[in-house]
């Protein structure tokens, strides 16, 4: 029996049953992953690894883990040591992380079998994937088109059925719009559900790592786990974490959903206009009531998001500089000509072209105009939500504002016009608000809802 | 944004662009800083800015060493490194 798009639960019942071995499921794993190799879904296998930790899965006694056994791939910026972690990055090409990433030794201290790293925009800055040091990766759906991104490898990966669900991280959309490229569902939770401890930093106010997997359930499976307090993260949330999996067939009767105003969704792309509506009206059948709601500084989040983003980037990327781990260049002059050399080499042009928007705004004299207005129209961008949550529980919007595109055709003249591609996503971010892609209808036809924050 | 502009952000971030790109990052780049200063129009009048979407201190804890020494697993990842130190080019003359 193919393991091929089987579920979490699906392979769990095959493992129990001993219809399958852990060591068959992940040999089979590998090979479908070596088979569909032209996605370009993963950077490094960890294929040794993943098959003796199956054979001694095998030896154990039964486990009353769910994710005992189970494959899943990890994108390529949570570190994990012994195993190479690039960022999709030259700069990072040779680094091999002395510990792994808090999140990640949850899933794997569950059972959980790390097949491999995938592939991403480099540090995790894009949409479309296509900035990786690693090549494009394709969307499983249609050759020549982009998976979205930046977890485009995780995405794929599931998406073509290879692992049943893989870890992103989203910092203005990341897990969400890949995962609607990709027809599966993603979740980016609460800021402060997951540790960030161990996730190589892009912008720290907005990142979250969160699941990606082709059903609900297995979203949910995943998200428990890798969420809990984590004294190394400093920003984690010191909660009692609910199980997730209990509400999953709740009713939404009486649910009250809303509609942005000022999204204008009648000038979206008619195949996302369509399968929004048609969202809705399903969600109606189910007892959702839809009330139309304003976010007035909704429009700004764009030009803060990239403010912002930029700004945490610059700061947290100078510690690639060469001395301690990454790229070093070959023949500096001297030590300022070591840094300028090896971070040149080493970053690709969409991460420079945000180091230094970043390095501007945060430069002397521009500080205020950008840096401080941003997060003041940030804070303006939160209380718009705040008074929205008082009338409705959840706020639909679509994703992303048009299907997966072809390689090169969105950005390349123009980087804004990619820019543009994280409109209904970025403001969860901003706001620290949970949110999560839902697929309807084929490819990207989707439909985003974003919850009502879990905390206040 | 001018070319003297963009060679100052490029030392202060130590980043240098290849001579060919660089009239095509300096349009990039300000394209980009009109999209951000579209935000000057909003008014923020005794608005705090909001750092993190938390907005709580970051936790404090005891300074308790509480792992081994890992020297030499962290060197393994120096480009350059004797025993005990990172190497670089000669800073004194």
């Amino acid at each position: 029996m193919s393991i091929q798009f089987k579920s979490i639960l699906e392979l769990r019942k095959m493992l129990d049953t001993k219809a399958i071995s852990s060591e068959e499921l992940i040999q089979e794993t590998l090979q479908l992953a070596s088979k569909l190799k032209l996605l370009n879904c993963f950077v490094t296998m960890n294929k040794e690894a993943s098959i003796q930790k199956a054979i001694q899965i095998d030896k154990m006694a039964a486990s009353n883990s769910l994710l005992s056994g189970i494959p899943l791939g990890q994108k390529d910026l949570f570190c994990t040591e012994g195993l190479r972690t690039t960022c999709s990055s030259k700069i990072l090409s040779n680094f091999v992380p002395p510990y792994t990433a808090t999140s990640v030794s949850n899933l794997e201290a569950a059972g959980s079998i790390t097949i491999g790293k995938t592939n991403m925009d480099e540090f995790a800055m894009g949409s479309s994937n296509e900035t990786s040091y690693f090549g494009n990766v394709h969307n499983p759906w249609k050759k020549g088109y982009v998976p979205g991104g930046s977890s485009g490898g995780s995405a794929a990966a599931v998406a073509a059925g290879i692992i049943p669900a893989a870890t992103g991280t989203d910092t203005g959309g990341s897990i969400r719009q890949p995962a609607a490229h990709c027809g599966i569902t993603g979740i980016k939770p609460t800021y402060g559900r997951v540790s960030r401890w161990g996730m190589i930093a892009f912008a720290s106010s907005l990142d979250q790592a969160g699941p990606l997997a082709r059903t609900a359930e297995d979203c949910a499976v995943l998200l428990n786990i890798m969420s809990g307090y984590d004294p190394k993260d400093t920003t984690s949330l010191d909660v009692v974490n609910t199980d997730l999996t209990l509400t999953l067939n709740d009713s939404l009767k009486g649910l009250k959903f809303g509609i942005v105003k000022e999204f204008h969704l009648e000038d979206l792309d008619p195949a996302v206009q369509k399968s929004f509506d048609d969202s809705k009206a399903l969600y109606e059948s189910l007892g959702v009531e839809f009330i139309e709601i304003s976010l007035p500084n909704i429009s700004a989040s764009v030009p803060t998001y990239y403010s912002i983003a930029p700004a945490e980037c610059s700061s947290n990327l100078s510690r690639f500089d060469g001395i301690k781990f990454g790229h070093r260049t070959e023949h500096p002059e001297d030590l300022t000509d070591l840094y300028i050399k090896s971070r040149s080499e080493g970053f690709g042009d969409e991460v420079k072209r945000r180091i230094l928007i970043g390095t501007y705004a945060l430069s002397a004299g521009y500080y205020d105009a950008y840096y401080k207005k941003a997060q003041q129209v940030r804070r303006l961008i939160k209380n718009d939500f705040e008074n929205a949550f008082g009338l409705v529980d959840l706020i639909m919007t679509p994703t992303s504002p048009s299907t997966a595109f072809s390689f090169g055709s969105k950005g390349s003249q123009n980087p804004v016009e990619l820019y543009l591609e994280d409109l209904f996503t970025i403001s969860a971010n901003l706001a620290g608000l949970p949110a999560i892609s839902i697929p309807h209808g084929r490819l990207n036809s989707l439909t985003i809802p974003i919850f009502k924050p879990l905390i206040g | 944004m001018d070319q003297e502009i963009v060679r100052t952000i490029c030392y202060l971030a130590r980043l240098e662009i290849d001579q060919d790109r660089a009239e095509k990052i300096e349009q990039d780049l300000e394209i980009i800083i009109e999209l951000i200063g579209e935000l000057s129009s909003i008014d923020t009048t005794n608005i705090e800015p909001l750092y993190s979407p938390l907005e709580k201190t970051a936790l404090k804890h005891e300074d308790i060493v509480n792992s081994d020494n890992q020297k030499e697993k962290f060197l393994q990842n120096a480009p350059n490194s004797n025993d005990d130190y990172f190497l670089v080019p000669r800073v004194v003359e």
